[in-house]
Parts: structure tokens; sequence; C-alpha cells
């Protein structure tokens, strides 16, 4: 089997995680070099790169997978390169190889805005029956010291994340998949400085001028913050003022259809 | 994230066996079952009845008809489940009966014998939220302990998971229930409504060799499937279009048969749920999934379903029709498991609603 060059690629790289549609490896563009000269090995400054692999998938029709793959992989490329003109805060794209299903960004040191408010189901379990309740962790003050280490706070995070989101829909690229899990913050470089706000995975990203479109997009985020943040579902208000601040005078139209666009979906009570 | 939280199951261990009859007519299947919850702790399912109305060819289940058949059939039912069980309904602690969501008029006419029931026996009514029914009885059936539910059915298209008692809808249809989209082009095709028209979907799908391009609509957690049965619809007014299927002698022509159109449509619109169902248990780091509705019996959604989740090192929990499909027994199950919590539907409150989320269900037997 002819091995190519992004194979290899992803071969001297490792596997960092598997996120919902691609495999997210950490590496650099040009392992070979750092590799022969071996005192560039431990150099700080070889910069990592994130490769996003969209490994094929064995459920779906080849057929299918192969042009969902390489439509997915330009349009992501396309709409971050779009957002970096506008100077939306997106990582910056390193290669791009759409027939294999890989695209290099910017890799990004920090962690998603989802970790850092503390959301999801994750690694919870239930028992039946234990005679002793299992006293309660200490959660929130655990949160509050990741925050505290990347020098912003709740509202803040709101704010950074509204603001960004309006800036992307500025230059008119709806996300589509926008969660907290999809928004990562930059740890500051120095203590004491604050951390960035990231958009990543723009995997359904796409260009819209349509107002629908832009709700829709706020909708999706909206519903995300409820299932995956409960308890911070106030939290969410924060965004859109940030977002209407930045919005401007286009924040109306968007407003009354993110109201209409709530009242969609099935089976809702349809009283007041 | 921290360790991992363990939490108490507020469910106590019952001091004596509880029975629950559940009546369940929400849509075309009339089911009856009587469910067990015993003090050791299992749970037996002493009888599980259904009657299905079937429609001619062509023709789908209007409420009207739907109401009458359910009129017709639910006594001979009911007495069914109980000489299964073999019980009276002297024995039941509780009746429950599907509150919503579901067709009107079919509703009611169950919710009405219930109603009788509950008054000639003494028995206390518990309303049961039809979805919520569908996901307790998946996960008693399959014992997964938290899983990532995609529920398809007819009416119902959603991908849940459970947080802080209540069932979060995390993804869900934009316009039409997946079974619905199944449905209707069975109708378009002429294929029969027995035993249902999603089964013989899947086997003439499984005929069908050429994929057709159809629309591929997924947005983030949710889908919209409209399009796709419009232009799938489309294809059968195409001049290239057989609707006999290939003859003599046009095997490698360019023609698209019935059962192509059945393979494509399976393919892109199963290829979508699996995405978001991944999706979502990428978003909430869940390794288990759990297939609940009538179309979560297709084989072959439960294929790629397990592909998906091999794929990330999980695992699939399904059931087959008998569970699957509308039944009786869920909504005793869901309906005892509240009951054991001590929740009771007084007369008055007694009421059916066609809009009933998923997510308005307080689950309180759930840490």
């Amino acid at each position: 089997m002819v091995v190519n060059a992004t194979q290899r690629l992803l071969e001297t790289s490792t596997l960092i995680s598997q996120g919902a549609e691609a495999k997210i490896y950490k590496g650099q563009l040009h392992p070979s070099a750092t590799l022969k000269n071996s005192s560039l090995k431990d150099d700080p400054d070889a910069i990592p790169v994130l490769f996003k692999y969209r490994f094929h998938k064995q459920y779906r029709h080849p057929t299918l997978d192969t042009s969902l793959t390489k439509a997915r992989v330009q349009g992501e490329a396309r709409a971050i390169l779009r957002c970096l003109r506008a100077g939306v805060k997106v990582p910056g794209i390193r290669m791009v190889d759409a027939p294999e299903g890989v695209l290099g960004i910017e890799w990004i040191d920090g962690k998603s805005v989802r970790f850092l408010l503390g959301g999801g189901a994750e690694g919870e379990e239930e028992i039946e029956e234990v005679d002793d309740a299992v006293a309660d962790e200490d959660e929130d003050s655990e949160q509050e010291d990741f925050l505290r280490d990347y020098g912003v706070t709740p509202d803040q995070v709101m704010k950074l994340i509204g603001t960004e989101i309006a800036k992307m829909h500025k230059a008119d690229v709806v996300h589509g998949d926008l969660t907290t899990s999809n928004m990562m913050l930059r740890h500051p470089l120095k203590a004491g400085g604050s951390a960035e706000m990231v958009l990543i995975d723009f995997g359904l990203a796409y260009v819209s001028t349509l107002v629908e479109d832009k709700a829709v997009d706020l909708y999706v985020l909206e519903r995300a913050f409820s299932s995956t943040h409960p308890s911070s579902e106030s939290l969410f208000a924060g965004v859109l003022n940030a977002y209407a601040i930045k919005m401007g005078k286009d924040w109306k139209a968007i407003s009354n259809r993110l109201d209409e666009v709530r009242l969609r979906g099935r089976k809702r009570s349809m009283l007041g | 994230m921290p360790g991992k939280i363990r939490k108490r199951s507020p469910l106590k261990v019952p001091e004596q066996p509880y029975i629950a009859l559940g009546l369940e007519g929400s849509a075309n299947k009339l089911g009856a079952g009587i469910i067990k919850h015993s003090p050791d702790g299992s749970t037996t399912v002493m009888s599980n009845v259904r009657h299905t109305y079937i429609t001619p060819p062509g023709e789908g289940f209007l409420p009207r008809d739907t109401a009458q058949h359910h009129r017709e059939w639910i006594l001979t039912v009911i007495n069914d489940a109980l000489s299964k069980a073999g019980i009276s309904l002297h024995d039941v602690h509780c009746i429950c009966y599907t509150k919503g969501p579901g067709m009107g008029a079919p509703l009611t006419s169950v919710a009405l014998v219930a109603r009788t029931l509950s008054l000639l026996y003494s028995k206390p009514l518990v309303g049961v939220n039809h979805c919520v029914g569908h996901i307790e009885m998946g996960r008693q059936i399959t014992g997964a302990k938290n899983p990532v539910v995609l529920y398809v059915s007819g009416g119902n298209t959603q991908v849940i998971a459970y947080s802080q008692q209540c069932y979060r809808i995390f993804g869900e249809t934009l316009d039409i229930a997946v079974g619905n989209c199944l449905d209707r082009f069975a109708r378009v095709i002429n294929l029969s409504n027995d035993p249902s028209p999603g089964y013989n979907i899947e086997q003439e799908a499984k005929k069908g060799k050429r994929l057709l391009t159809l629309p591929y609509t997924t947005k983030g957690m949710d889908v919209s499937l409209s399009g796709i049965l419009t232009s799938v619809e489309t294809y059968t007014t195409d001049k290239r279009f057989r609707p006999q299927g290939s003859s003599e002698g046009e095997e490698n022509a360019d023609i698209i048969t019935p059962q192509d159109l059945c393979f494509s449509l399976q393919e892109t619109v199963f290829a979508m749920l699996v995405e978001i169902t991944e999706r979502a248990m990428a978003h909430i780091g869940s390794k288990e999934v759990l297939i609940v509705g009538g179309v979560g019996c297709n084989e072959r959604l439960q294929q790629m379903m397990s592909i998906m989740a091999k794929e990330r090192g999980g695992q699939v929990f399904a059931t087959d029709d008998r569970f699957c499909i509308d039944n009786g027994i869920m909504i005793a199950q869901a309906g005892l498991l509240s009951y054991r919590m001590g929740f009771g539907t007084p007369l008055s409150k007694s009421t059916c609603t066609q809009r009933f989320r998923t997510d308005e269900v307080h689950v309180a037997w759930r840490a």
C-alpha cells in the first residue's frame, strides 16, 4: 500500500482525542526536519500543529462518505479563512488535504469553555441503594480556580463568546454547531493576563447573509447551554447582550427571528 | 472533570411486589401490558399484547378511524393481557395510560377506558409521557445505565440524554419525523402497510444497489427530513424511474428502481441520524447508545449505529419489535416507576395532550 505524505504526517503525530466526526492529532508540519536535526528536537520553538483527520466512517455508504468528507474539509478551511480575514479569533490554517480528509490548524493551548463551566453528564454514574449518601464534591470552587487561572470571570467569558459570534456573523459566516465544547479559552501567556476566546470546529460552517441562519445559529447555542449547563441558563443572557452590542443595528432583526425560532420544534406546548 | 461522581438512586427497593397495567394508543398501535416489580429488584413482563390498525397500501391512518379501531379492540386487548398474566384487575396497583404526545382522538379513547377502569376498581391513575415510556422500557430491557438515547418513530425523532432528573433533548427533527418520512415514501411507491411500511421499506432497500444523491441536512445536532422526502419523491417522476423494478436486459442500464430509492433513502437518513447521535455522544462524553421507537427495529439502522459505536469504543443497545414498536408494557414500566415515587394523576387532571415534550417530565426516579 502506498502511504502518502499526509498519512505519514499523521503517523508521526500523537492522537489526542476523537471528536464527533474526526480524530484529533498533535504533531508538527515538518517532523522529519526536527528528527534529523536532533538539536531541534527539544526546541521549544518547534511549533505544534493540530491535525483534524476525518477518517472514513464505516457506517456510511462509501460514496456518500467520500463526498461528505471532501466537502466538509473544504468548507471548514474556507470558513476559517473568511473568519481570519474578518478578524474573528479562530485558529490559523496550516495545511489542507481535502481528499484525504485532513486539515492542519494552529495548536491552541487552553481549555474548552464547557470544561471551564463544568458542564455535562460526563462521569456520572447511578447506583441503587447505597447506605450512606456520597458527599457532593465541591465542584464549583474547583471551576472557579480554573477560571482564575485564565484571568476571567464567567460573565467575562459570556461577553467574549457573544462578541466573537457577532464578529463571525458580521462576516456572514454561520458556524452551524455552536456549543460550549466548540469554544476555547487560550491560556494567557503571562500570569495576570486574561484569556482570549477562540472559536473552533467549523466543520458545519457555511456562508450566509440570511437573518434566519444567524438566528438558528444562536438558537443552537442556546439549546446547547441549557442542555449542558442546566444551572447556568441565565449566563446565556450575557452572551446575547454582548452579541447585541457588537451587532448594532442588525440585532433587531436577528432578535425578532430568534424569538420565532424558539417557538419551533415539535410537540411544544402552545400555551402562552 | 473531577473523578466519577456516584449518585444514589432515589428509587427505594419495593417492600412488596408492585403490578401495573399500562394502556397505550397514541398512534395506530393499541397495546396493553402488565409489569411486575418484585422486592428482589427484578422486573417481570407478565404480558404484552398489541393490536395494530393496518390501512390499505397508499393510505395512512386517520385519527377518527384509528380511534374507532381502538374503541373496538381495547376490551379484547386488555382481557388478553390479563389472562396471559393470569391476574385480575383487583391485583393491579395502578393503571397507567399515555397522556401524550400522540394523535388526539386515539389518545382520548384509550384514556377514557383507563379512567373507567380506575373508577370501577378504585385504582390510582398514572399519566405517562409516551417518549419517557420508550426510554424507560429500553433501559429496563437492555440494562443500559446512562445511555444517549436515539428515539426514532413515526411521530418523533430525538436525541436525548439524561441530566439532573430530566431527559434533555439534544437534537431533534426540525420538521417531520423519520418514521413519517419513510411511511410517506412507502405510500408513494405503494408498499403494503402490513406489518408496517417501515419494515417493507427495509426489505426493499436490501435489493437496492444504486445510491442516488439526496440532500444531507444535519444542522448541529438537529436534522431536517422534509426536503429529503420531496427529493426522493421527485425521483419517481424521473424518466429513468421504473415502478416495476428492472426488467430483463436492463441490469446495467441507467435506470432507477423503487428498491434503489428505498436504499438511498435509508442510507442517507440513517447516516444523518447516526451522525447526530455521535455528535451528542462526543458532546456529553457518553459511550452507550440506546435506540428506541418503531424505526429502532430497523436492522440497518442498528447495524450502522453499532459500527459507529465500535469506532468510538462504545456499545449499542437496541430492542426488538416487541418493545421498540409502541406497546402497553412501556407505559406500565414508566408509570410504575413514577407511582413508586408517589406520583399519581387525579381523575380531574387525567387529560390527554397532543403536545407533551420529553423534557417536560420530572424524572423523579433517577438520581
